[in-house]
């Protein structure tokens, strides 16, 4: 059989492996780019972040109209056309991918359709719709990410279980929906459903939705969220799952009480898991983890020394953006710098009401790895533009090394936390200091004003909050 | 508080628990040993920063510590411990913070080398990345530069790109300093030719082979071996009347009854009570070879220079045998027909000045024997007899041993087993069969 050559070879289009494939094309490499789906992007851009912001900006657009209502505007009840609204989304989604593959044709990236399999070390084997097609390759970038967990109990095969994927297709907005799982993709998805009218319940495991952000950056998201939601439950544990004619009947343990309920849909957001089978990676020296996540060290090498992972696929933030970091690592790699994932700092954004985002190091984190920290706080009730958005609830932190006024994490809750959270990695990658923040000038009035301010509350001079001065400015 | 490890100094950032020398509850005084961390280089001991009582100890002996990992909760006596949190408030007492964690780093006893210049470590700073932008972590990461060892000059210690270049500046010297001490050892001065010529008038003569080698080989003893010597005088006037004796005899059969046949029987006689002077150490790995067998070697004084035959098994051979080995061996040597097996594995060398004079001398261990014996000319001495001074034939004996494997009691034991040696030898010994 005849074997195509290529030079790199890209598993999986997701915005990992896309980002790779076209940073490879741009240092000169001969390019393969292999997508199982007929639209290239992923689930980012297909079934991810895209899609859910598309809705969560109409659901924004609900909510902040209603709630204007007080102060002066007032609509009428809205009237929702839901395949209109799926229909604006889908193009959105369409757009980008069509604009993906002409990207990639720009580059000379040649896209294979197919499912990728490989043979062994050195070739893939790519079922495509004119049959299958052999590849050899000097490298390879595995990208194949992830996709939502869902546990053998919720299996009933029942439409009206959803994943985030069946959620994002909006059939319908059911009267009551639970969502198992408190995490960022459950409390987006949740508000989505939410604000279009469904009665939400969230069912979270663990004591505290939203996990790994400090408590007192969660704290709004979770007022917000008493309001839109009907209920939110923590440390529940779902027991069992049933078909109950046109719902679905839920037996949940919370507050040492069982709970059997009826849904009209339930949504499970519990996690990711890894895209790992079918790839014949038991014919390479490829090693997954115990939770089936690929190996690889910090230049994103797996075992087999031409291979190489990225993404969802290898673990740790399940984020487009650490994909694609991860993605330019791998390429520089193979061409020859000694580029690491090392010491990189990943913003995380959950685009709930309002916005939560931080970046580095966070008080948590500080804690219990016994780093001494000192945190500066700067709520949004004394911010001018705050108040003109009428989004009071928010807050700015910053998280201090107290030897050197170093600022290692940041924490934003409120309005648009996700677009200011970006000043905060670029502080951090510069090694900047609570001083360098402090000293540079932010334009009046907006909300990137409250870290300013934050860092100036540091030394205790904020303009628009009084502290007592802790220390004397040298 | 907490008891951190604290810094090991350069290389080592962490060690292993040997030694817990507390218990949970008990009370402690500042500055009383805790724990005991062997380091590769070192065991150093973590002393308590402060009296009080331990609360808990977290590490096991055998664990692997690094810097700054938490060893032992220490409740400071007058400031008890909050019970459970094992998060300290450090942003109460900064202060405390700083002034405790410093002297812990110098208290800690580890002889090493000092390094040049060094940031000031900080416990902190092991743990978080160094403050520098991404170019600077990525040039630093593609020359192989670790930025933790770079001192930031930026605000908040943010290493610039200055700073990298300071630091690439000083590895450069540093390297530059190091070749230099390669190619010009201290120890050795540089050879340098003088001309003698200009204080009067000389003759120049080429440094033969032989001359060569054995001034490589001595220098190479004396530099790497250290060597002490050992003295004493044995009574030979027996002996020396039993080889007279005897003499005549031998030279009968076309031997001749040196005295050096009569030190080989009484060097075998000790030898075999001190088998460390019959051994040799391997230097790579660190073993004492201990050989079952007594090849001598004989430095025989040439024309051309000092060479060493070999006399093979000299515990298994008579007198006479000996005395034959001894003159083919001599022989040769004069006519420089000595091959090289005749000069190898030999276990122990004796020098014998005797024939020639002068009394005691130091004599160059023989690398790789671990002593030689070295032999003066005898002389009658007055020495005291039974209360009476009486005239005596003294040998004076020198025992030149490596010290690494040999200590000066031993020495002292083996020359007088060696003097013990002379006296019991007999007729018996020299007698032809």
């Amino acid at each position: 059989m005849e074997k195509i050559k290529a030079e790199l070879i890209v598993v999986g289009a997701g915005p990992g492996g896309y980002s790779a494939a076209f940073y490879a094309a741009d240092r000169g490499k001969k390019v393969i780019l292999v997508e199982q789906d007929d639209r290239l992007g992923g689930v980012c851009l297909n079934r991810g972040c895209i899609p859910s912001k598309a809705l969560l900006h109409a659901a924004k657009l609900i909510s902040e109209t209603k709630e204007f209502a007080k102060n002066g505007i007032e609509f009428g009840e809205p009237r929702i056309d839901l395949n209109k609204l799926r229909e604006w989304k889908n193009s959105i989604l369409l757009k980008l991918s069509h604009g993906v593959s002409m990207l990639a044709q720009r580059r000379n990236v040649q896209v294979v359709r197919g499912r990728a399999y490989f043979e062994d070390s050195k070739t893939i084997r790519v079922e495509t719709s004119e049959g299958q097609k052999f590849y050899t390759y000097d490298h390879a970038i595995i990208a194949v990410g992830s996709k939502p967990a869902m546990p053998k109990a919720f299996d009933l095969g029942n439409p009206r279980i959803m994943t985030s994927t069946e959620a994002l297709e909006i059939e319908d907005i059911p009267e009551t929906l639970l969502v198992i799982g408190g995490g960022y993709i459950g409390m987006e998805l949740g508000t989505v459903y939410s604000i279009l009218g469904s009665k939400v319940v969230i069912a979270e495991a663990l004591p505290n939705i939203l996990t790994g952000a400090d408590p007192d950056l969660a704290k709004p998201v979770a007022a917000r969220a008493r309001k839109n939601f009907q209920e939110i439950r923590v440390s529940a544990k779902v027991k069992e799952m049933a078909t109950a004619g046109k719902k679905i009947r839920v037996v949940m343990e919370h507050d040492g009480k069982i709970k059997d309920e009826l849904y009209d849909k339930v949504l499970v957001a519990v996690g990711r898991s890894p895209n790992h089978e079918d790839l014949g990676l038991e014919n390479t020296l490829v090693q997954l983890d115990e939770k089936g996540f690929i190996k690889v060290n910090e230049h994103q090498q797996t075992d087999d020394p031409n291979i190489y992972a990225i993404g969802d696929i290898v673990g740790g933030a399940m984020l487009a953006h650490k994909a694609t970091k991860e993605g330019r690592i791998a390429v520089e790699v193979i061409t020859g710098e000694s580029s690491a994932f090392e010491d990189i700092i990943i913003p995380a954004v959950v685009f709930t009401e309002p916005e939560l985002a931080w970046c580095g190091l966070t008080e948590a984190e500080a804690k219990a790895k016994g780093i001494s920290v000192e945190i500066s706080k700067f709520p949004w009730a004394a911010s001018g533009r705050a108040l003109t958005f009428d989004k009071t609830d928010g807050l700015t932190k910053l998280i201090v090394e107290p030897e050197t006024e170093r600022i290692l994490g940041i924490g934003i809750v409120g309005h648009g936390a996700g677009e200011l959270i970006a000043e905060g990695v670029v502080l951090i990658e510069m090694g900047a200091t609570v001083r360098d923040l402090a000293e540079a000038v932010h334009p009046h009035p907006t909300l990137s004003e409250t870290l300013m301010e934050a860092a100036e509350a540091f030394y205790g001079y904020a303009t628009h909050i009084y502290t007592r001065p802790k220390k004397t400015v040298e | 508080m907490e008891i951190k490890l604290p810094n090991l100094g350069e290389g080592a950032d962490s060690g292993t628990v040997v030694n817990i020398m507390v218990s949970e509850g008990e009370t402690v005084t500042a500055g009383q040993p805790l724990i005991e961390i062997e380091t590769g280089k070192a065991v150093a001991s973590v002393p308590a920063e402060k009296s009080g009582k331990i609360i808990k100890i977290l590490v096991n002996v055998g664990d692997k510590v690094t810097v700054g990992r938490t060893l032992m909760i220490l409740e400071a006596e007058g400031e008890p411990e909050k019970a459970t949190t094992a998060q300290p408030e450090r942003k109460i007492e900064p202060q405390a913070e700083k002034t405790t964690a410093k002297p812990v780093a110098q208290k800690i006893e580890i002889e090493e080398v000092p390094v040049e210049e060094e940031t000031e470590e900080d416990e902190q700073k092991g743990i978080l990345p160094p403050a520098a932008s991404p170019t600077i972590r990525k040039l630093a990461r593609e020359l192989g530069i670790d930025l933790r060892h770079v001192k930031g000059t930026g605000p908040g210690g943010r290493i610039q790109m200055s700073d990298l270049k300071a630091y690439i500046a000083r590895l450069h010297k540093l390297a530059q300093l190091a070749l230099k001490k390669e190619a010009q050892p201290q120890t050795v001065p540089q050879p340098v030719s003088i001309d003698f010529s200009q204080w009067g008038p000389i003759t120049k003569r080429p440094m033969s082979q032989l001359r060569q080698t054995i001034a490589k080989r001595m220098l190479e003893s004396v530099t790497t071996i250290p060597q002490v010597t050992q003295f004493d005088e044995v009574d030979i006037t027996r002996l020396e009347e039993l080889r007279k004796k005897f003499a005549p005899q031998y030279e009968a059969k076309g031997a001749r009854l040196t005295f050096t046949v009569i030190v080989l029987k009484a060097l075998v006689m000790a030898l075999r009570k001190h088998p460390i002077f019959n051994s040799s150490l391997d230097e790579l790995t660190n073993e004492i070879i201990f050989k079952n067998y007594y090849h001598i070697g004989i430095a025989v004084d040439t024309e051309a220079g000092l060479v060493v035959p070999v006399v093979r098994n000299v515990d298994h051979k008579s007198a006479y045998e000996l005395a034959v080995d001894l003159a083919t061996l001599a022989k040769k040597a004069r006519e420089r027909k000595l091959g090289l097996d005749d000069m190898r594995g030999g276990t122990f060398t004796i020098s014998n000045q005797g024939g020639i004079g002068g009394g005691h001398f130091t004599p160059i261990v023989n690398k790789p024997e671990a002593a030689i014996l070295g032999i003066g000319k005898s002389q009658l001495k007055p020495v005291v007899v039974n209360g009476k001074i009486e005239p005596r034939l003294m040998l004076p004996l020198a025992v030149s041993y490596d010290h690494r494997l040999i200590d000066g009691g031993d020495a002292a034991r083996f020359i007088t087993d060696l003097c013990n040696a002379f006296s019991q030898i007999t007729e018996k010994d020299l007698i032809l069969a």
